[in-house]
């Protein structure tokens, strides 16, 4: 119970910051970047169920953030629906999409698969691009505002921190139950994920499309967020700091990479220094990650503490309680 | 899927949850198989029934194709020729999770563990058939999946403690002794409500201590109705616990029958135990 207490208060800070954040942010920049981070975390939040917990390396996603993007600027802005409709179908296109790629994709063992998602970025990206009527090419499109009450910054970042909690609260549901550790077997160990009955393709098929869905619905915040958007705006590069922010949180773990893609968009901004150096700093912060940390920055205090005082592993000997046992394996289901 | 095989006895549709009546007659059984890998005969012509409340012992040298024989069963190979049956149901195509929901759970020669996990999940991962929360359910956190996960974990804590790893059900499995190992993958395999389960060498690499421990259990999930094949080359240990023993060399059964005939045949003791 108290562990379930520590996690009650620690959801109660984290809302509560969530939500006062627009008092204490200090100028529109910053309420700014925390709306980045918050749409970029609804991405994250279902592409870490197919990275961090099923172990599929996907690194296709801004292809997915692009088509949510378009699609919302496309039937919000030049079609003219109510940016909610448009929003959830952003969502639904993502999510088909996510089908479309996972349905040949998902077959493909670690490295082949990864291919796949990266040409599907790339085929995104070119076909953006050439389809001038609809997209508007290289030129791009306006993102749609969202109606008041959201078309303010502190609106709109309301409404992107809703998001964010709820897929959040979606992801952490799915974590902890038995639908996760399910999943982690998909990813540590696919034979005895076999043995007890997990339907490998088809779970991460499911995962695959839900991370779809949040990806459609991010691009559609994203596009508005940017209030213009170019091919340019999805480069390549956006997919692999995705990843990145994934395992540099670490695998398994919520908490992680929230904290990775936090760190990873804010520090950049916030130190101007770093904001020089790049791609250089993800690098550079990733090789330190992975050498030193490789369970994640999510677990970083964990590890340190484990280091300091290693725990004393006690060989106690096995002892069976039978009637116990017999008790449990009842009559027969 | 399977195809369902209508036999002149025995039901042709056997529910997935047995009913007591026919919880006497349950069998997994292996009949007239051949597996073979390329040009290597791994298995011809291997025939072995597996009753609920039996524990069958299945011995022989190194290659004689008793793992192979187990993964047809479990459903990791499928047979070139013959049949794999559950209850008269023909099983020789079906994947491997479809056998999990009928009730075949199974170990394996180096346990297989998620090495990160703590005991208790490792455990709880074994119900996955038995878990109603699809996808959806379980992201909406429906108040009924919560209640069902706690059901199944509190089911796998029983079971962690009835084989004695209840000291250690929030240790990381990487951090288990082996003995350890081998006892947490029979609670997960417990954790599936298995009619039958198959292990592959669980007294390999246990001291002597932990051997005897191993065979009560193995008794107590016997007289739970529970059918056990047990593949493993103490034969001393599989003599003592099991109630029939085959016998495989290169790829054939050279004798079937009750423990002392099996220790006392000719040719057993020639190819295998040794004078």
């Amino acid at each position: 119970m108290t562990a379930n207490l520590r996690t009650g208060i620690a959801l109660a800070v984290a809302l509560l910051l969530v939500a006062t954040l627009p008092r204490w942010a200090g100028d529109q920049y910053q309420l700014h970047l925390a709306a980045l981070i918050c749409v970029y975390w609804i991405l994250i939040a279902g592409l870490n169920l197919v990275v961090g917990y099923t172990g599929q390396l996907s690194i296709g996603h801004v292809g997915l953030l692009a088509i949510g993007a378009y699609a919302f600027a496309i039937l919000a802005g030049k079609m003219g629906w109510h940016p909610a409709a448009a929003l959830i179908a952003a969502g639904a296109l993502g999510g088909l999409c996510g089908l479309a790629l996972g349905l040949p994709s998902l077959r493909l063992p670690g490295f082949y698969f990864a291919m796949a998602t990266m040409a599907f970025a790339l085929i995104v990206g070119e076909i953006v691009l050439a389809q001038v009527g609809l997209t508007g090419g290289g030129v791009g499109l306006p993102g749609p505002v969202f109606p008041a009450p959201f078309d303010t910054p502190h609106g709109f970042y309301y409404l992107v921190a809703a998001l964010a909690v709820l897929t959040t609260w979606l992801s952490w549901n799915v974590a902890r139950r038995l639908w996760g550790i399910g999943l982690m077997s998909i990813r540590d160990n696919p034979v005895a994920a076999q043995a007890v009955g997990v339907p490998l393709f088809r779970a991460k098929l499911t995962v695959f499309v839900f991370s779809g869905i949040t990806a459609g619905i991010a691009g559609a915040t994203f596009s508005s967020l940017q209030s213009y958007i170019t091919p340019d705006t999805f480069v390549f590069e956006l997919s692999l700091f995705f990843f990145v922010c994934i395992i540099i949180g670490g695998r398994g773990s919520i908490v992680g990479p929230f904290l990775g893609t936090v760190v990873l968009t804010a520090l950049p901004e916030l130190v101007a220094p770093l904001a020089k150096l790049g791609n250089f700093f993800y690098g550079l912060l990733l090789l330190v990650v992975v050498l030193a940390v490789p369970e994640g920055i999510g677990r970083m205090v964990e590890v340190v503490i484990e280091r300091v005082r290693p725990r004393v592993v006690s060989n106690e000997p096995i002892e069976p309680d039978l009637p116990r046992l017999a008790r449990a394996i009842g009559a027969p289901s | 899927m399977s195809s369902t095989v209508s036999l002149p006895v025995g039901p042709a549709f056997a529910p997935p949850v047995a009913a007591s009546t026919q919880q006497a007659a349950a069998t997994l059984e292996a009949n007239d198989i051949g597996k073979h890998f390329g040009g290597i005969h791994a298995l011809e012509g291997v025939s072995l029934q597996l009753r609920a409340g039996e524990v069958h012992g299945l011995i022989g040298p190194n290659g004689s194709g008793k793992t192979t024989l187990l993964n047809l069963l479990s459903g990791y190979y499928q047979p070139n020729s013959g049949v794999i049956r559950l209850d008269g149901e023909d099983l020789s195509t079906a994947t491997v999770q479809h056998r999990s929901r009928l009730g075949i759970a199974r170990t394996f020669q180096k346990p297989r563990l998620l090495p990160t996990l703590p005991v208790l999940d490792n455990a709880v991962l074994g119900a996955w058939p038995h878990a109603r929360a699809g996808f959806l359910a379980t992201a909406f956190g429906l108040p009924w999946v919560g209640r069902e996960d706690r059901a199944l974990r509190a089911r796998a804590v029983e079971l962690l403690h009835g084989v004695g790893l209840g000291h250690v059900l929030r240790r990381r499995a990487n951090l288990l002794s082996h003995a350890e190992q081998r006892f947490l993958e029979i609670a997960r395999g417990l954790a599936m409500r298995p009619r039958f389960i198959l292990l592959d060498e669980p007294a390999g690499g246990l001291t002597g201590h932990e051997i005897a421990n191993l065979g009560d259990v193995i008794r107590t999930l016997r007289d739970g109705g529970i059918g056990v094949l047990l593949v493993e080359h103490h034969t001393d240990f599989v003599f003592r616990v099991c109630d029939r023993v085959t016998t495989l060399n290169v790829g054939r059964v050279i004798k079937h029958g009750a423990p002392d005939e099996v220790r006392n045949d000719a040719e057993v003791i020639r190819v295998y135990l040794g004078a």
